[in-house]
């Protein structure tokens, strides 16, 4: 109860104090204030263009583009792309991209990239990063990211060789997909 | 007093907690673009009854050696010899393999020339006459991924001197129909 009593005290002198320091009688005021700022820590991810692959559009960005340009089993490819493997059912073109995911404030070691088609696949067209297939759900692409510096992922674009209509891609128009890329720190 | 230091202390914790895990993840898209278009491959395969290629079977550059030939003499394994009373011709039969990727083309059409003039001997591909002057065409309905014989052969003239080397580079053109 005394305690009480004490608080109450406390907090009127408390009250009349900034009162008084906001009466015109006063020239001159004073007062604290105690300011409390939380470091919002937290992570971001970019895509930057590796030497090795294609130029990415709005490098440097978490919202990049990828164009490999004409792709086919045989004909010639647009630089930064290579064809790693061709069979009679499907060719297989590659670009390089980076990704770099920076970190503040945290006691995080490295951390998880996962990633997964915005939509399904278009007909005949297989993706994977780091030879991981993608679908819709999230895939785990990587478990031990390295903060802070450019991580150079394979960009793999597998195409069945059929015609369009027997199960292979549209042929002569751009094919477009959408890869969500999430990191989680660790 | 003691419920307010609690609530105090439970309040704070949730801000901490908060701040430590609100922004534990990011997100970044990539969009990717590519233009499919359909391609064709010629390759040169050693045919099971002919000269094996020297270099190159199964790519596009292939290397055909006959080895030493003559009118009357003994000739390699898969060389035919055929004579007439001034010439001698010498043929091995050499595969030639056409794939197709994402093309709905039906067949193709094939043609050969001579990358140089040879104004002594007479060069054929799958019994058509070939010559540098212009493309010759082996035939307009190919099957694909099929190996297709086309045998090269060389006529020499009995006139040729003896260890007189025959030379000559054959350019195939493959065209989707």
């Amino acid at each position: 109860m005394l305690n009480k009593r004490k608080s109450i005290r406390n907090l009127t002198l408390a009250a009349l104090l900034l009162t008084g320091a906001a009466a015109p009688a006063q020239t001159t005021g004073s007062g604290v204030i105690n300011a409390t700022l939380f470091n919002k820590n937290g992570i971001s991810l970019q895509f930057d263009t590796d030497a090795s692959g294609v130029t990415l559009g709005a490098a440097g960005t978490s919202a990049a583009s990828a164009n490999l340009g004409t792709i086919s089993a045989f004909g010639p490819l647009s630089g930064g792309v290579t064809r790693p493997t061709v069979t009679a059912a499907s060719f297989t073109v590659r670009t390089i991209f980076d990704v770099q995911v920076v970190q503040g404030g945290l006691a995080s070691a490295n951390y998880t990239l996962t990633a997964n088609l915005a939509a399904v696949a278009p007909t005949g067209f297989t993706y994977k990063v780091d030879a991981v297939t993608l679908s819709t759900a999230a895939q785990t692409i990587q478990t031990n990211g390295t903060y802070n510096t450019d991580v150079a992922h394979n960009l793999d674009l597998v195409v069945s060789t059929a015609v369009p209509g027997a199960g292979g891609p549209a042929v002569g128009t751009p094919i477009t997909a959408t890869i969500n890329f999430t990191a989680t720190a660790n | 007093m003691k419920k307010l230091a609690l609530l105090t202390i439970f309040a704070a914790l949730m801000m901490i907690s908060s701040a430590a895990f609100a922004q534990t993840t990011a997100n970044g898209t990539l969009t990717v673009t590519a233009t499919v278009t359909g391609s064709i491959q010629l390759v040169f395969n050693s045919d099971a009854s002919g000269v094996a290629l020297a270099s190159g079977a199964g790519t596009n550059t292939a290397t055909l050696a006959f080895g030493n030939v003559s009118a009357f003499g003994a000739v390699a394994a898969g060389v035919v010899r055929t004579t007439t009373a001034t010439t001698f011709t010498v043929s091995s039969a050499v595969d030639v393999l056409v794939a197709k990727t994402n093309s709905a083309s039906a067949n193709y059409t094939l043609k050969a020339q001579l990358g140089a003039a040879d104004a002594v001997n007479t060069w054929s591909v799958g019994g058509v006459a070939v010559t540098n002057a212009a493309q010759s065409t082996l035939t307009a309905t190919g099957t694909y991924a099929a190996n297709s014989n086309f045998p090269v052969a060389i006529t020499v003239p009995f006139t040729a001197a003896s260890g007189t080397a025959i030379s000559n580079t054959i350019n195939y053109t493959a065209t989707a129909n």
